[in-house]
């Protein structure tokens, strides 16, 4: 870590036990990926871009439940680009920080520090051609995997460390009926055997009578009982006195130790099983079991860590739903457990710890992971930014592109200059994102992490002359931020001084290469000064049945009257990004450009997305 | 994992022993100090089943340190009775592997420069020749290197802390002999023994982290024999304990600290029982020996303790045997006269003859050929070494081979499980193990009904086992050569060729007399000891004439000897020439 980064120290690190690192090698969409992670991790990326792959490769490492069959890959599991020829290894390293805070987790990891760092712990499944193996493998049989810690072959993991240290897999959230129907499988069980325990047998006895005498009730019944001696007949008919199960129609096993199995979830005051809920709430309960199932192994001391993998878990809840239970699992958790998600959701985005982001983004038939977990922003920009990042916004999320721009106007106006030029911002992914001000460094940093192509459109802000203009120190600043994150070179004391002379051509005509557009005006006034633009602005301000000092204005400017900018751009932002596109793209003839800056910078971002 | 039944009757069994039921209840640091026969390792055992089942929770556990792998082995076997293995929960060993797997090995990578990558266990030849290098750098005359060596490697032992003003304040010369044999040592990617509690305890004294990763896995630390453990032991202890929040369960007994030339010393267990803040329990019960043979240890030991012997359990005896003649017709006498006596009256696994020196060993062997009186030897000379865990693992091997296969004595996972510590030191992959395994099963089965003798057999195991596993051992502790020595010893041109069954029966075999040095019968028992050579001269010797700490050290190994028989103690001595100590005994045995 440089000492430039240390400001930026993650104010929890080393205090609980988290994922701290990701590897993977040459497995499925995956070439090479190294992230950093912090604890929670929410994935992001486009369809097929690989986000199950990277929860299996976890499994891989930590499922408890996984069995040797499929920890044994295919040959097709290599990454396409592969050679096989040339013995490829598929390997998933895992690592753990914080651990030495807890005691029991220190015992499980502590064998397994690496020997770069002993306040980390690596887990590492590898998957490889047999040694004894000549040539290409030819099938699955030809390889073999290992899974071992501390970055030291030798060092096997015991299956008490999975055991512990364990991942749960919530699959198919669409069968959350399933799986709380069925006995086996149901969270519910331990929590409900568990209670059980607690029941004396003289009291379990006498539920049993009770219900015994239900029983007996029901089966009085003429048509009940019929419908009994029907079905026992018909069974004795098919399998014979010899194999005679002696079937019978019940509310519960008689056995007062088997009582309890038949106890199952209720909603709606009893009133309705668990089956008839809508999907949603099955989901939400499911949740809630497992989380009470994992509290429940921790204090059988069962379990010291949990972690809980759910692919797509905003299927088919509200948002406002999604918001309350995801806000729950990320923010109010429990230090003991962290949540690995894969998600479309922007409204899921927008509660999750930014820092659990990773994004998979496929580029030249590989994926490449982008986290955020060690984004370099002090805590306050942080805060910033996850305000931002509202529930509206969190799209940025989801975007291949972004243009950043100081103010509302430039928001507004930016699909609508866009559409001039033929480019449709929606389609392409590219998210318009107003920083309000000029405070563009984190978020600089965030695209840049999170490997989106960006572009910024700020002003020159030269001032009185006597000192650089503003613009030239913002523009640096954006450019270290970008090289912070991106690996690149910051720029030198004797490089800022030399830029700080420059002029504005040479200045902004050098900086267009990195992505950073320049005004030598303000936004506002080169969008007076473009004729074109301002007559279809004016045309459309005047549809808008402004007030009679905004409708004077208005008019006093067509009558050639020198346009007060600021005036008109905040009339323009009341009538909103949607609308004002769609009436522009209407007016404004195909080919009048918007300003020579603006339409660099769009062009800048949708060439390369 | 623990037997919670067998725990619930051992603590029933201790209740009535206050000290003891106190000792195994304690939260606290605590010192047990156990004289001979007052059941010291069934309060320790005990102790650490109750702790893993009550103080400490899954997945942190337990660490013992033992003196060494015998003991180690006797104390794996009494708790596996009570439902407790050595695994990750429990570790029990010697303070030499405790410093290798769990400190060395795990952590010495993460610390550049402390350690060559693949270091291993320096021979004794590669550590003499270390001492001649290190000799001729550091000093330039014409002196024995090894002479010299004998003081260095005493401060080694002492001196542990070596940022302490000792270190260089005495005797600087040696201490840059040390650390030239250190460095050339390292040079060859080597350690040697004592590097290991060295090396561990700087590694532990100077990275909490370390301090805080033992303290995790293993919140206790027992300590087995504390007399007999050394400085190094006694360092980390402060350090880890006192220091470092571990707690502290030491047993020891200052009387029969006989391993001064290993450099313990019984005032490190004295410096523990000062400490105000251990709980000091004293066991006063002697459950083993009669009353009467309690009486006249205190003659052997010259000073009175307040041991007591348990109600009602009879007097014993004592025989004093005169002998007219040298060592060698008091080695005929016993094979004539006074063993066949007391195989009168105990079964042969019952009665042990104990002596100094190996070489009386021989000859007492030697008398016992003449008369057919099958033996087992356990001391230097032995053909099993009990100490040696590869040794044992060989005998047991020929014990599967040899019938044991049939009920599964011993078991084959037992077998693979040693195997797998003396090639990899524990830690092993599957398909390592998978190797192992079919190799290992492969050769016993070969040697089923195949009517070799030992040393042909054991020729194949160093074929077979051996040459494929030390070139793979990841162990740094390699004793291959132990199998090597057994086939030597055997060699039928030597004559020394025997059935593998009988070779089977070698340490837990019944139907033979015990053969031990003094210092080998330390922690076991017999109804009845023979004390062999017991002469004026040898006991004490001109040696332990030349300062009051040999002496005294002298006299305690005489009490240990002493203190083994549960009924009758022989005591064998030349006709007008016993030890001193002999005849204080008798006049002490006929006091009340």
């Amino acid at each position: 870590m440089t000492s430039g980064e240390t400001k930026y120290r993650i104010a929890w690190e080393g205090n609980v036990v988290r994922l701290a690192r990701l590897s993977i090698r040459n497995f499925r969409n995956f070439e090479a990926i190294d992230i950093a992670l912090a604890g929670n991790v929410v994935l992001l990326g486009e369809n097929r871009v690989g986000k199950s792959n990277l929860l299996f490769a976890i499994r891989l490492v930590l499922d408890p439940t996984l069995a040797d069959a499929a920890r044994q890959l295919k040959l097709s599991d290599f990454w396409d680009g592969c050679e096989l020829a040339k013995g490829p290894r598929i390997e998933v390293h895992l690592d753990f920080a914080g651990f030495d805070t807890d005691e029991a987790q220190a015992a499980l990891l502590t064998d397994f520090r690496i020997a770069g760092d002993p306040t980390i712990a690596r887990l590492s499944y590898v998957f490889r051609k047999k040694p004894e193996v000549g040539g290409p493998p030819q099938s699955s049989a030809d390889c073999e995997f290992i899974v071992y810690g501390g970055g030291d072959e030798s060092r096997p993991i015991p299956s008490r460390l999975r055991r512990r240290i364990a991942l749960d897999m919530l699959d198919a959230l669409r069968d959350a009926e399933g799986q709380l129907g069925s006995w086996r499988n149901s969270p519910l069980r331990p929590l409900l055997e568990d209670a059980i325990a607690g029941v004396d047998h003289a009291s379990l006895e006498a539920v049993a009578a009770d219900l015994d005498r239900a029983t007996k009730a029901l089966e009085a019944f003429p048509t009940v009982k019929a419908l009994e001696d029907g079905l026992r007949s018909g069974i004795l008919d098919l399998a014979g006195k010899t194999h005679d199960i002696d079937a019978r129609l019940r509310f519960a096993p008689a056995d007062p130790l088997r009582l309890f199995r038949s106890i199952s979830m209720f909603i709606d005051n009893g009133k309705r099983g668990i089956a008839e809920a809508s999907l949603g709430s099955a989901n939400v309960a499911l949740i809630a079991l497992k989380l009470a199932e994992f509290a429940w192994r921790r204090a059988k001391n069962e379990r010291n860590y949990s972690l809980l993998c759910i692919e797509e878990p905003e299927a088919h809840l509200h948002p406002q739903l999604q918001r309350g239970v995801f806000d729950k699992l990320f923010n109010a958790g429990d230090p003991n457990q962290a949540l690995i998600v894969t998600s479309h959701s922007p409204t899921l985005a927008a509660v999750a710890p930014l820092r659990a982001i990773v994004h998979l983004k496929a580029q030249g038939g590989r994926t490449n992971a982008y986290s955020l977990a060690n984004l370099p922003v002090t805590p306050e920009d942080l805060d910033d930014i996850e305000r931002y990042l509202t529930a509206t916004r969190s799209e940025l999320l989801f975007s291949r592109g972004v243009i950043f721009v100081e103010g509302d106007a430039e928001e507004t106006l930016m699909p609508a200059f866009a559409d001039a030029l033929g480019y449709n911002l929606d389609r392409l992914g590219i998210s318009v994102c107003n920083v309000a001000g000029v405070n563009f460094t984190p978020y600089v940093k965030l695209a840049a992490s999170l490997g989106f192509p960006f572009s910024v459109v700020t002003d020159w802000d030269p001032l009185d002359g006597t000192k650089p203009p503003l613009g030239i120190a913002r523009t640096l600043d954006i450019w270290d931020a970008y090289a912070s994150v991106s690996g690149r070179e910051v720029l030198s004391a004797a490089q800022r001084a030399r830029w700080d002379a420059s002029d504005f051509a040479a200045f902004s005509k050098a900086w267009e290469q990195s992505g950073v557009f320049l005004n030598d005006q303000t936004f506002e006034v080169s969008v007076a000064n473009t004729p074109a633009l301002l007559g279809t602005l004016l045309d459309i301000l005047s549809e808008q049945g402004f007030g009679s000092v905004r409708t004077k204005r208005i008019a006093a400017w067509r009558a050639d009257m020198k346009v007060d900018p600021a005036q008109l751009l905040a009339m323009v932002a009341d009538i909103g990004k949607g609308r004002l596109s769609a009436k522009i793209a209407r007016k404004l003839p195909f080919g009048q450009h918007p300003p020579g800056y603006i339409a660099a910078a769009i062009r800048f971002v949708a060439d390369r997305v | 994992m623990s037997n919670h039944l067998a725990l619930a009757r051992a603590l029933v069994d201790l209740a009535a022993n206050a000290e003891q039921a106190a000792a195994v209840q304690e939260r606290g640091h605590c010192v047990v100090l156990a004289g001979p026969g007052s059941g010291k390792t069934k309060t320790l055992t005990t102790a650490m089943a109750r702790c893993l089942v009550e103080d400490v929770v899954d997945p942190r556990g337990v660490a013992c340190i033992t003196y060494n792998n015998e003991c180690a082995i006797e104390l794996e076997t009494r708790l596996a009775a009570l439902g407790i293995a050595s695994n990750d929960r429990a570790f029990i060993g010697t303070v030499h592997s405790f410093a290798l797997t769990q400190v060395i090995v795990p952590y010495a990578r993460c610390l550049p420069g402390l350690l060559p990558d693949e270091f291993r266990v320096a021979s004794r030849a590669e550590c003499r020749a270390a001492v001649e290098i290190a000799y001729s750098q550091v000093f330039d005359d014409q002196f024995d290197p090894h002479d010299r060596w004998g003081f260095a490697e005493e401060k080694r032992r002492r001196d542990v802390d070596r940022s302490r003003p000792d270190w260089r304040g005495c005797n600087p010369e040696l201490a840059d002999f040390i650390e030239a044999y250190e460095a050339e040592l390292r040079r060859r990617s080597l350690i040697d023994f004592d590097d290991m509690p060295l090396i561990a305890f700087r590694m532990i004294q100077q990275h909490g982290w370390i301090r805080a990763a033992l303290r995790a896995r293993f919140p206790v630390l027992f300590v087995d024999e504390y007399q007999d453990l050394g400085y190094a032991l006694h360092e980390l202890v402060l350090l880890l304990c006192f220091a470092g929040g571990m707690r502290l369960f030491a047993v020891g007994d200052a009387d029969q600290s006989i391993y001064g030339f290993t450099g313990a010393d019984p005032e490190l267990l004295q410096s523990l029982v000062a400490r105000a803040d251990v709980r000091v329990l004293r066991l006063r019960f002697n459950y083993r020996s009669g009353a009467k043979i309690i009486r006249a240890s205190m003659g052997a030991l010259g000073e009175e303790r307040d041991y007591r012997g348990r109600d009602g359990a009879p007097d014993g005896d004592l025989f004093f045997w005169k002998v007219i003649g040298d060592i060698d017709t008091q080695a005929r006498t016993i094979g004539n006269k006074i063993l066949p006596v007391l195989l009168e009256r105990h079964p042969a696994e019952e009665v042990a003859i104990l002596y100094r020196a190996a070489w009386l060993g021989d000859k007492i062997a030697a008398a016992l050929d003449a008369k057919d009186i099958p033996y087992v030897r356990t001391d230097g000379n032995a053909l099993i070494k009990r100490s040696s865990r590869l040794a044992r693992f060989i005998e047991g091997c020929a014990r599967w081979t040899t019938g044991g296969w049939r009920e599964a004595n011993p078991p084959f996972a037992r077998l693979l499980s040693q195997a797998k510590a003396l090639v990899f030191g524990g830690r092993s992959s599957d398909a390592e193990e998978q190797m192992l395994s079919s190799q290992l099963i492969a050769f016993l089965r070969s040697g089923i009904d195949s009517g070799e003798t030992t040393h042909f057999w054991l020729q194949r195991f160093w074929r077979e086992l051996v040459t494929p596993w030390r070139a793979i051992a990841r162990n740094p502790q390699g004793e291959w050569d132990v199998c090597s020595e057994i086939a030597t010893r055997t060699d039928p041109a030597r004559g020394g060729d025997i059935a593998l069954n009988i070779f089977a029966g070698r340490i837990e075999g019944t139907g033979r007399v015990s053969l031990s040095t003094l210092h080998s019968a330390k922690g076991r028992e017999f109804d009845a000891v023979i004390l062999f050579g017991m002469n004026a001269g040898a006991l004490p010797s001109q040696r332990d004439r030349k300062t009051p700490t040999a002496l005294r050290e002298a006299r305690r190994l005489f009490y240990v000897g002493v203190t083994r028989p549960r009924k009758e103690l022989a005591i064998v001595y030349q006709d007008g020439n016993p030890s001193p100590w002999v005849v204080e005994l008798y006049k002490r045995s006929q006091q009340g």
